[in-house]
């Protein structure tokens, strides 16, 4: 550092114009990323509001059936401005959407559209990040077990089934998980308690060998770690099973009304595991694949080579360098998450975003549907720019491309 | 998220070293493989048995059988087979057939609900019996129904990947070849497209429409164009830039005789293979959308209605649900693993 000091006095005024020239490139690229960005808003709300264009006939009778009186279907006409000419109604719109006013419902009950809106996004976000925080939970683990023998009967198993998973649609996973977790739960208790014990067995297992290789005087110490583990897998595996919860078939208790907030968990854990599950096998696969590479790496053989334990090397010298296509796809999954939650949340019956588009598309509710397009839609697209721009902080590799 | 399908490659000399460590060559394999189709079939069938045996039993049989025939296969041709491949293009195969000729085949009634007064209403399935698959509250054949609504979901996922190769196609070539302003303008509409969540999308076009089975085609059409163009542009992209092109520029071809006769052609091969999966991702579109009753109405069967409509007795009945969800999920399996092995042999890189 000291004999580099002189030099780095010489290099300094071009390195300072390299500097300026950096942050002028990421100005314009910024620039560049918002005209692109105002651009694809532009048109999704051009879309959005096109929607109504495309209904047949006269929107009023389609939203309220034959059998209303004039005054109703006036009032319809006139909450959707029908009097006004095409441009002037979109310049309306755009200029109440922007302050946040998506107009009212159409149907009994009259209801503000972005009021409810805003009630709903906090149950969809709420089963969107329980169920990335649910697969991360899952894939992680996994992934280091499955990577760390890589081709073994284990990997091969777990790898299968996590192709298998991403075959399966959604709304057929939450009826499987119903099926199951409501109507069948003593299978499923007593398969998590079998699971659980066969893991602790395993472990003691695959301990023995190691514990016999090891100098006399720490066998017992060793062999003691490897019981007590063993217990408390079996213990927590045993605690499940005897306090097993019930999950409601459907229905939703609202974290802010729970008096025992885990009535609201118990509410939305089939619903955001259906979406983890599914979500666990990509990130399973992103991270295994990584993984595998990473490990062939000179630095892991190197560290293999120093006696470094097989712990050490896969959390501390290849999870980091393999997690990168982790972040990224964890990342872009909440956006695609809360539209998949469209479809658990109508199987479910909770009252979120999706449930409420699933019932205002059934009632021909065309302003609650405009509403909740834009505002999932401008969600996703916002999401997707800040995972992109974080990505860029986190690796240096692509932040000046 | 095709790229995340890759099945993970078996090494070549698994199955030759599996067979002389273990199970003491063709017999040994053969019969492997009868008896986990034996345990298959009985963990299908056993109804006396508790579900979780039989669930257990059934998964064991389905396992054992596809390693035993891979064991068998690969010694009798003399190289590695891949039995699994094989088994997804036979169902596919299979479920176009049954699907083309479900007029001709001798199967119970599917949506008539005044024709099955007689018939007996939550039969179980058996296979052996006249109702393969049971029959629902009304004594409709579920098998029928199975078969029925595949024509529907085979229909609108190869009309709409249609839709959505050929227009998706047009622009990502001319995108990728003309570059400039042209690729700019489409890059905004294509992210414009893809900035609604594809459900949402669906089902604010259903809202509007008639949900009808043309109508679903043109709307999944209609989504699935934004990844063609992309997929297409980036293969048009580079392609552009190799030498056989620059050659019959120096041959004074014009534009229209590159785009057609020597992009084109290169072009199409990672277009139907990337089609297997989207014919996948789109089958599960319109049955979703089926399942919410937004798409294809009862009595006309579709995979996604018949699931909703045996939600009801599921509890008790639950050959109602899961039958056709079976018969969905294998569906939409066997297309991934098709088309990753397309690809295998299409894009040689990606090996």
């Amino acid at each position: 550092m000291t004999a580099l000091a002189p030099v780095a006095g010489e290099l300094a005024p071009a390195d300072r114009r390299k500097r300026t020239g950096r942050a002028h490139r990421f100005l314009r690229g910024l620039l560049r990323t918002g005209v692109h960005l105002l651009a694809v808003m532009f048109f999704v709300s051009i879309g959005t509001f096109m929607l109504l264009e495309f209904v047949p006939g006269d929107p009023a009778v389609a939203v309220l059936g034959p059998d209303a009186t004039p005054q109703q279907y006036d009032e319809v006409r006139a909450e959707l401005g029908l009097d006004r000419p095409l441009p002037q109604r979109y310049a309306d719109w755009l200029g109440d959407a922007v302050q946040g006013d998506f107009g009212s419902s159409l149907r009994p009950p009259v209801r503000d559209v972005s009021g409810i809106i805003m009630s709903r996004l906090p149950v969809t976000l709420e089963i969107a990040g329980l169920a990335i925080a649910m697969a991360l939970a899952m894939a992680i683990p996994l992934a280091l077990w499955s990577a760390s023998q890589s081709g073994g009967p284990g990997d091969q198993a777990v790898s299968a089934t996590a192709y298998g998973l991403i075959s399966i649609p959604n709304f057929l996973a939450a009826l499987i998980l119903i099926f199951f977790f409501v109507f069948r739960p003593d299978l499923v208790r007593t398969f998590v308690f079998a699971a659980g014990l066969l893991i602790a067995v395993g472990m003691l297992a695959r301990r023995v060998p190691r514990v016999r290789r090891e100098h006399p005087e720490d066998r017992l110490r060793s062999m003691g770690a490897g019981v007590a583990g063993a217990v408390a897998v079996a213990g927590i595996a045993g605690l499940l099973f005897l306090s097993w919860p019930d999950f409601p078939r459907q229905g939703f208790v609202r974290w802010t009304d729970a008096p025992n907030k885990l009535d609201n968990l118990r509410s939305v854990f089939l619903p955001a595991f259906t979406l983890a599950l599914i979500e666990a096998a990509i990130f399973f696969r992103v991270l295994r694949n990584d993984l595998v590479t990473t490990l062939q790496e000179d630095f892991v053989l190197a560290a293999r080579a120093r006696g470094m334990p097989r712990r050490h090397i896969l959390l501390r010298e290849a999870l980091r360098p393999s997690s990168f296509s982790l972040v990224t796809v964890a990342g872009v999954s909440l956006g695609r998450l809360i539209g998949a939650a469209v479809i658990v949340e109508a199987v479910f019956r909770l009252p979120g975003l999706g449930s409420m588009m699933v019932d205002a598309v059934a009632a021909n509710d065309f302003r609650v549907v405009q509403g909740g397009v834009l505002a999932i839609s401008i969600l996703y697209v916002l999401l997707n720019l800040t995972v992109d721009s974080l990505y860029k902080l986190l690796d240096p590799r692509i932040r000046r491309v | 998220m095709s790229e995340l399908l890759l099945e993970p490659v078996v090494a070549p000399s698994d199955a030759t070293t599996r067979r002389r460590s273990f199970l003491g060559g063709r017999a040994g394999a053969a019969a492997l493989t009868v008896a986990s189709l034996v345990a298959l079939v009985v963990g299908i069938a056993g109804s006396p048995l508790p579900l979780g045996v039989r669930l257990a039993i059934a998964a064991a049989g389905a396992i054992g059988a596809v390693r035993g025939a891979r064991i068998l296969a690969s010694d009798i041709a003399g190289h590695p087979v891949d039995v699994g491949f094989w088994l997804a293009a036979g169902w596919l195969l299979l479920l176009l057939l049954s699907a083309v000729f479900a007029d001709l085949l001798p199967l119970g009634e599917a949506s008539d609900v005044s024709k099955t007064l007689l018939e007996p209403t939550l039969v179980r399935p058996d296979l052996l019996s006249s109702h393969p698959l049971g029959t629902d509250r009304q004594g409709l054949d579920i098998l029928a129904g199975v078969i029925y609504g595949a024509r529907v979901s085979l229909l609108v996922g190869l009309g709409a990947v249609a839709i959505g190769a050929f227009v998706g196609g047009a622009i990502g070539l001319l995108a990728g070849f003309y570059r400039r302003g042209l690729d700019r303008g489409v890059a905004i509409l294509s992210d414009s497209m893809m900035a609604f969540p594809p459900l949402v999308f669906l089902m604010a076009m259903v809202a509007v429409l008639q949900p009808s089975a043309r109508n679903v085609t043109i709307a999944l059409g209609i989504i699935s164009i934004p990844s063609y163009i992309r997929l297409v542009r980036a293969n048009t992209m580079t392609l552009a830039k190799r030498e056989f092109v620059l050659a019959s520029r120096a041959l004074a071809a014009d534009d229209r005789r590159i785009l057609l006769r020597e992009i084109l052609p290169n072009v199409v091969l990672p277009v139907v293979s990337y089609s297997f999966v989207i014919v996948a991702v789109l089958i599960v579109s319109e049955a979703t959308l089926s399942f919410l009753g937004l798409s294809i109405q009862r009595p006309n069967p579709t995979w996604g209605n018949l699931i909703a409509a045996g939600q009801s007795d599921f509890d008790q009945y639950p050959h109602l649900v899961f039958g056709p969800g079976a018969v969905l999920f294998i569906t939409v399996f066997a297309l991934n693993r098709v088309g990753d092995r397309m690809r295998l042999w299409w894009e040689p890189k990606s090996r």
